[in-house]
């Protein structure tokens, strides 16, 4: 039938759900090696930071530094998105990076609320 | 009757295409993961308010080095987040093996995706089997729930301070004190969480292994499913790398 011969004509901008091949091709493996060594090697650093650089905000802004870094990779390199339309990119990107960062600027700004009663008893 | 209408023609939101050049089901994995994110993220900003909270406290936040000093088969001696760092990389390395089974999909190469999910999946197991080792080690040593024997006595303090790599300890029952138990309740149940997403996670990959060995995605003519399942194992281990950094390193 229809479907069954136009299998090989659709193109990626082509939609029908039943009969949908997405247009796949293999990039090689070597970038995701890159990718493992240099997520390896920040993991080790993290590490090394946290035993040689002395408790404090720098340390665990570095952290989480560190922990962004790594998740540009995971996303980026690992789970494709990179190679995904811009508009994918950033529908992911965007809510994610307002509602993370706004979660953590709250947490910092209102954060001390959870001692308020003991402060009242202070009082 | 040709469905031959290349991109040029099909304008991004003009309908009868993918506006994101990508299928139903990914674009959804995509948002799921979106909103899972969201619930990590939750979790852990309420661990940090908690945690925080402990830093004036009279009970301090015990420290997850000292914590957190065990390896299997290395019976009392100081080895601080040796194990963690273990897991940690399992997870990565299984998360390698994972995206070399979703391009070895893009090349249709049956053999290649299963021997690859085949790690994965062991990966997953080993990364599940290390987690219950801690959970079982943290159990024996006092942590529950609803209480935590997780503070050390002023003198036991002092010890602990002092361990270097290697060393040998030895704690018992005089040396602890009842810690805060947030530290306890929240180990369970922030790596519960995750780890329950491991295990979902190793379970699905098997459900899709088998799937390839059938040949149900040969013959549906590409290994989309293998790329769906990939994003939510990488998912897996990206919230693994901020659990450890907050609640191991932070």
């Amino acid at each position: 039938m229809n479907n069954a011969s136009s299998h090989n004509d659709q193109t990626i901008g082509e939609y029908i759900p039943e009969t949908y091949i997405p247009h796949t091709e293999s990039h090689g493996t070597k970038k995701l090696w890159k990718t493992f060594w240099i997520l390896t090697f920040i993991t080790i650093i993290d590490f090394v930071i946290y035993f040689i650089a002395p408790a404090g905000l720098v340390r665990n802004v570095t952290f989480v530094a560190i922990g962004i870094v790594k998740a540009v990779f995971i996303v980026g390199t690992f789970m494709h998105l990179n190679d995904e339309a811009k508009f994918l990119r950033w529908m992911i990107i965007l809510p994610a990076a307002i509602f993370l960062s706004y979660l953590a600027w709250l947490l910092l700004l209102e954060g001390s609320f959870v001692n308020f009663d003991k402060w009242l008893r202070t009082w | 009757m040709s469905n031959t209408a290349t991109i040029s023609t099909r304008k991004t939101w003009e309908g009868g295409r993918s506006p994101f050049d990508v299928s139903y089901g990914k674009l959804m994995m995509w948002v799921f993961l979106l909103s899972d994110a969201f619930t990590f993220s939750s979790l852990l900003v309420g661990y940090g308010a908690i945690r925080f909270s402990y830093n004036d406290s009279p009970t301090p936040w015990p420290d997850p080095a000292t914590v957190f000093n065990h390896f299997p088969f290395a019976h009392g001696i100081h080895l601080p987040l040796l194990f963690v760092s273990l897991m940690t990389f399992i997870l990565i390395f299984s998360s390698v093996t994972m995206v070399l089974a979703v391009e070895a999909g893009h090349r249709r190469s049956k053999s290649e995706v299963s021997k690859y999910m085949i790690y994965t999946i062991i990966g997953g197991i080993a990364f599940l089997s290390c987690q219950a080792w801690e959970w079982t080690q943290f159990i024996h040593e006092g942590g529950r729930l609803d209480s935590n024997l997780f503070s050390f006595t002023d003198a036991a303090q002092k010890k602990a301070d002092g361990l270097k790599l290697f060393d040998h300890f030895h704690w018992t029952l005089a040396d602890k004190a009842p810690g805060p138990v947030p530290f306890a309740s929240l180990f369970f149940i922030v790596t519960g969480f995750h780890g329950f997403h491991v295990l979902s996670g190793v379970i699905i990959n098997i459900v899709i292994w088998l799937n390839v060995l059938k040949g149900t995605y040969e013959k549906r003519g590409h290994y989309e499913m293998v790329e769906k399942v990939g994003l939510y194992w990488h998912f897996v281990d990206l919230v693994w790398v901020f659990v450890f950094t907050f609640y191991y390193l932070i």
